[in-house]
């Protein structure tokens, strides 16, 4: 049996002794515990210490509680997030609603240049041979532009007017693209 | 307690949850904060902070935890976002930290004048982090072991061992003030 005061519990009744120490012990193996320390001087130091240390634990560390005003403060709070909250949500909801918006005049410009386009280059077309039908005197005019040479000369000078009216639009910021992104 | 929480959760009346909770979790929530973050104040904000994101984030609530679990893990966090936070001036290992920690827990009493409970402080704050969380809580959570576990998110079992730990060391600490006062 040991009797040394620093050296610790036997190691089969240390964790036995706390749970004596805190009742959490069954009622059989408590008696065998109390039976064991009453003889062993080594256990029955350490036990003493343990208490010692629990007591002092219980009484030395804060038990610090919440303020009163611990409640008025998060309701305050909670306030001020959902003021924020929903300012976000509608700032969230227009911007969704302006994206739309700007998605759906997108889509509509670009329909509406196509359609412009197409609608310009069949009316020209009808035009030009409208007139040569009912104005056979035009054919001369017409037939300047016959062969592929000068065919080719005809629709060269016309892309380039295209494309000259395309970059005169870009440079003013004209073209859908340009002007409705977000 | 939870029933009536879980009763509103599951008709999707989360401010009347949120009501409940509030009540039912602010002093083990700060209780919580005050032991991770050893600081009264700090404990009370990260309280408000806890309880603001829990109010957040409750509609998203499963239920795959249950609900006092998932309180301590934003609880928990929102603790170790504070340390982080403030690394760069306040260390654990700070020898000076426990009488910061009564000094912020306002406990200016007669425990504050105690050379005993000052040294006992003083080891405790010489324990590893873990240890010195589980030993304030244990104290503060009159003594349950279940709550302990619950709030550090940790099993029973491990709980257990590290205040064994804890006060098995703290005994061996206390052990030269003994001998010198002898």
């Amino acid at each position: 049996m040991n009797t040394s005061m620093h050296a610790g519990p036997c190691a089969d009744y240390e964790h036995e002794i706390v749970e004596l120490a805190e009742g959490s012990l069954a009622p059989e193996r408590a008696r065998v515990i109390r039976l064991h320390v009453e003889s062993c001087a080594r256990c029955r130091a350490w036990q003493s210490a343990f208490a010692s240390i629990d007591a002092g634990l219980e009484k030395a560390l804060p038990r610090p509680a919440l303020s009163a005003g611990f409640a008025a403060r998060l309701e305050s709070r909670l306030a001020t997030e959902t003021r924020l909250g929903g300012r976000a949500d509608l700032r969230t909801s227009a911007e969704r609603d302006l994206r739309r918006t700007l998605e759906a005049l997108r889509r509509g410009t670009w329909f509406s240049a196509i359609v412009g386009a197409t609608t310009v280059v069949g009316t020209c077309t009808a035009g030009l041979l409208l007139v040569r039908g009912l104005a056979p005197e035009t054919a001369p005019l017409f037939a300047a532009f016959a062969g592929p040479e000068r065919a080719t000369a005809f629709v060269a000078l016309g892309a380039v007017v295209a494309l000259g009216a395309l970059a005169w639009s870009a440079s003013r910021g004209l073209l859908p693209t340009l002007r409705l992104r977000a | 307690m939870d029933g009536g929480i879980e009763q509103h959760l599951a008709a999707g009346q989360h401010a009347r949850a949120f009501d409940l909770v509030v009540p039912a979790y602010q002093d083990r929530v700060f209780r919580l904060a005050c032991s991770i973050l050893k600081d009264r104040a700090a404990a009370e904000d990260a309280a408000q902070e806890t309880f603001v994101r829990v109010w957040k984030a409750l509609p998203g609530f499963d239920g795959r935890a249950a609900l006092g679990t998932w309180i301590y893990a934003i609880t928990r966090n929102t603790c170790l976002m504070e340390l982080r936070r403030r690394r760069p001036t306040v260390s654990f290992d700070d020898p000076d930290s426990d009488e910061a920690y009564r000094a912020a827990i306002g406990i200016a009493t007669a425990p504050a004048e105690d050379p005993e409970h000052d040294n006992l402080l003083r080891m405790v704050d010489a324990l590893p982090r873990t240890q010195q969380q589980a030993v304030r809580l244990f104290y503060l959570e009159d003594r349950s072991y279940d709550a302990v576990a619950e709030q550090l998110g940790m099993p029973l079992g491990t709980v257990k061992n590290l205040l064994h730990r804890a006060r098995k060391r703290l005994m061996e600490l206390a052990r030269p003030s003994e001998v010198k006062a002898a």
